[in-house]
């Protein structure tokens, strides 16, 4: 019982061998359950409505362009009355054939850069596009190092625990050696 | 008069709380037990005055004093008493009031619980501990003093007060500020355990084995708060949205960041003893970041650079922030050869590293935030343009970033300690891995594209099949070896490693909200239409008819309001009255929305304009799939926290009383 009771404690993952034969079965079980939870949530996606290709645009759009009398909302989502003509307004210009970057375009020339809720890459603004991965990168090389000198000094550690105790150990097995040796 | 009354204590308060740290000190340092009884009396009597000033500005907010500047601005005759009340946290000024307050009681319960018992360690650290909270304290009341005192008198008094703002006269505006401000409180309790531990060259593991408690319910607040802010957000803010990346919103976020990587990264300290400087750096981070958001958006400055001069709020926010990111990293210099840890690692594939990789992760995505939040101003300042940084940036950044996360919170907690066997490995990892494979083959069958989406539904899949197989065989295994039923060896599980199986739980909590953010943000479906009364809308499955429109007079404002049938398949579902409210202080008027929330589907109309003849309406609908996932999610992370952090006598006692009902 108490050698039982120690190896639980020990490892709760380390069961003895019967689960080892459930497990793909098991898997598949489980993902489908998974998947069966999912499904109601992803199914609506693909339904339609009048003109879905449109007001999907338009909604895209619009999700990159600030109400500029809001605090912090976009246009799609801002329930004010000038993002809703904002909205409007991007959706006669989706109809005329207009880009998003021309949309886009036009809305910085008639409110400036603050218009657009996602800085444009270039210029200063680059810093803030990639400040975030310079840092994960200097941040993941530094995890490295210190991770390897971890493990480098444990390495050294171990075979120097006791220089004494090393040296007797080599000079018995010297002495040991010798009689045989010669 | 209160006026007076109510300076006047708050004064006295500062004086009482920095005696009560200059005595905590000295007494220490000369070793006088009865300075540092004394002491403990102070923070004790400080709590007390600092309660009576809440009682006075709450009296004057119950009582309509509008000779008090602050009850002017955040309540009206007309309001509800409950809102009177939460007026104190209305604004500016009583929020202080109110921070300071839970300080105040924080120093107190510290004080009450570890003066006279406790880890034998505490005795050395306690007066300092003690001198940082009413430091700490000391600074709230400074600022209420001279920046931003709740007190001030106005004259010639108005008949009747400004108000607060209608969107906060809501039920849920007497929770969420509380969450958070517990939260962020809460924090400082490590911290001063964390500064203590320096000063007094105690820097072992002592100081993070006592505050373990503290730091994680800290943590719930702040995790509580974040999540009630969203719902509160998704059902009253009328947008359909519960996240915004705004400023106030990331100044929470931030320091929930580091405060997660300091929960993890104590348990390499607590087993190891590696990590001692870089804990250290986490919890004064998260403390700063708590300081550093509240001046972000209390200052005014994210208005524009130029407002920052105006009060001086801000002044003194950067003030104390810099003053508390020098002492703490001053103390780590000083104590530099103190906290020099024996790091050593058997190999780079171990717990370890996922812990580090999970702390790069965590910090990186605060930085971000950070950056986002601040570039602007930096924008502003240098090139002068006013730029934006909004949704878009922060989710094209941080998406990947919590992709890796969500990896490694498949990893971390199975992962074997110092080197994982290639043995480990299989055994752990290997049917979770399957399993998430085969879900991702059956959607991509399905016909999800997207490269995000699938990559969060397979690593969603791999976390929670690591958990489950974790909670499986841990339950077979001790229902087989101690020969327990099933139900009773899962509790026991449960309870014999409440930290672990906690642990686990919250990680459930998190995919579960994770899998609701992914899915709403992804398949939300949204139309905009004008409709004249009797026309419907189709919107996906469902259909939406304009019966007509109304209006009311309600208590505090006039609403109006549209008569919406909704349909599913054809069938008839809900009647929805989407509206507007209309306050006799407000210019616009505020979204009334309305919806049919169900457990994977939430319903959600708004009226965005309508005629005043009625004779047309325009509606949003959004269909958010899934939405209620992240509310079931936080209540499931509330769960884990709840296992790990009660008392054990208190559960030993539910389970014998269990036992006994069975028997």
């Amino acid at each position: 019982m108490g050698s039982q009771q120690a190896a639980w404690a020990g490892s709760p993952a380390g069961a003895p061998g019967r689960r080892h034969g459930r497990g793909p079965g098991f898997a598949l079980v489980w993902a489908l359950v998974w998947i069966g939870l999912v499904i109601p949530g992803v199914a609506p996606a693909a339904s339609g409505s009048p003109n879905p290709d449109l007001e999907d645009q338009v909604r895209e759009i619009a999700s990159g362009l600030r109400c500029v009398v809001c605090q912090n909302l976009s246009v799609a989502d801002s329930p004010s009355d000038l993002a809703k003509e904002m909205r409007n307004l991007v959706r006669e210009l989706v109809r005329q054939g207009k880009s998003r970057e021309e949309i886009q375009a036009y809305f910085v020339s008639r409110y400036g850069e603050f218009v657009l809720l996602s800085p444009p890459k270039r210029g200063f603004n680059l810093l803030v596009w990639g400040l975030p991965f310079l840092a994960i990168l200097l941040g993941a090389w530094g995890v490295y190092l210190v991770a390897r000198r971890w493990t480098e000094q444990r390495e050294e550690a171990e075979p120097a625990v006791d220089p004494a105790y090393a040296e007797r150990v080599r000079r018995e097995l010297q002495e040991r050696e010798r009689p045989s040796g010669s | 008069m209160i006026s007076t009354l109510g300076g006047f204590v708050l004064f006295l308060a500062l004086g009482v709380t920095l005696y009560a740290a200059a005595a905590a000190v000295l007494g220490a340092r000369a070793g006088r037990e009865d300075w540092l009884a004394s002491s403990r009396n102070a923070v004790l009597a400080h709590f007390c005055l600092v309660t009576l000033a809440i009682f006075l500005l709450e009296y004057a907010l119950i009582t309509s004093d509008f000779s008090l500047r602050y009850v002017a601005n955040t309540s009206t005759r007309g309001s509800l008493t409950r809102y009177k009340i939460a007026g104190l946290w209305g604004s500016l000024e009583g929020s202080i009031l109110l921070w300071e307050w839970l300080q105040a009681l924080f120093a107190a319960l510290v004080v009450a619980r570890y003066s006279d018992r406790g880890p034998s360690g505490c005795r050395h650290l306690l007066p300092y501990v003690q001198a940082v909270l009413q430091g700490i304290s000391a600074f709230f009341l400074l600022l209420m003093t001279f920046g931003a005192n709740p007190f001030a008198p106005l004259f010639p008094v108005p008949p009747d007060g400004r108000g607060l703002n209608p969107l906060l006269e809501v039920t849920d505006m007497l929770i969420h500020p509380l969450l958070l401000y517990l939260g962020y409180v809460g924090f400082s309790v490590p911290f001063a355990f964390a500064m203590a531990a320096l000063v007094t060259g105690r820097v072992s593991e002592e100081w993070l084995t006592i505050t373990r408690r503290w730091t994680v319910v800290a943590w719930l607040f702040l995790t509580g708060g974040i999540f009630y802010g969203g719902w509160w957000s998704y059902r009253t803010l009328g947008w359909g949205g519960y996240w915004a990346w705004d400023p106030v919103e990331n100044a929470s976020f931030m320091p929930w960041l580091t405060g997660t990587a300091f929960i993890h990264s104590v348990m390499i300290q607590e087993r190891k003893r590696m990590l001692r400087v870089w804990n250290l750096v986490l919890i004064t981070l998260t403390f700063s970041l708590v300081i550093f958001g509240t001046f972000l958006t209390r200052s005014g400055i994210l208005g524009s650079v130029h407002a920052f001069a105006d009060g001086p709020v801000g002044v003194m926010f950067l003030a104390f922030l810099s003053l508390v990111l020098f002492f703490s990293f001053g103390l780590v210099a000083y104590r530099s050869d103190a906290l020099k840890g024996h790091g050593e690692l058997d190999s780079i594939v171990s717990r370890e590293s996922a812990f580090l990789l999970n702390n790069l992760v965590l910090v990186g995505i605060c930085f971000t935030v950070f950056l986002g939040t601040i570039f602007p101003l930096l924008a502003e300042a240098i090139r002068g343009t006013k730029i934006s940084v909004g949704t878009p940036y922060f989710n094209r950044v941080s998406v990947p970033l919590g992709l890796a996360l969500l990896l490694l919170m498949g990893i971390g907690p199975l992962i074997a300690w110092g080197r994982a066997s290639l043995n480990n490995l299989r055994r752990n990892f290997l049917k979770p891995s399957l399993a998430a494979l085969a879900g991702g083959a059956i959607l991509v069958a399905l016909g999800v594209r997207q490269a995000e989406i699938l990559a969060a539904f397979v690593f969603c899949l791999f976390v929670i099949g690591t958990i489950v197989f974790e909670f499986l065989v841990g339950t077979r295994t001790r229902a087989k070896t101690m020969g327990e039923g099933l139900l009773t060896a899962f509790a026991t599980l449960l309870l014999k490693s409440r930290r672990r199986y906690g642990g686990l739980i919250v990680h459930l909590g998190v995919v579960v909200a994770i899998v609701g953010i992914a899915v709403s943000s992804v398949y939300k479906v949204e139309r905009e239409q004008t409709l004249k009364p009797g026309e419907s809308m189709q919107v996906g499955p469902y259909s939406v008819r304009f019966d007509g429109m109304a209006a009311g007079e309600r208590p505090t404002h006039i609403l109006v309001w549209a008569n919406l049938m909704a349909f599913k398949d054809g069938k008839p579902l809900h009647t929805l009255t989407p509206g507007q409210r209309y306050y006799p202080n407000q210019q616009s008027p505020f979204a009334s929305v309305d919806a049919r929330y169900h457990w994977n589907e939430d319903l959600y109309v708004i009226l965005s304009a309508f005629e005043r003849d009625g004779s047309s309406a325009t509606f949003k609908v959004l269909i958010n799939p899934m939405i209620s996932w992240i509310w079931i999610g936080g209540g499931v992370i509330l769960l884990g926290v709840i296992v790990a952090v009660l008392p054990e006598r208190r559960l030993a006692l539910l389970a014998m009383r269990a036992k006994a009902q069975v028997a």
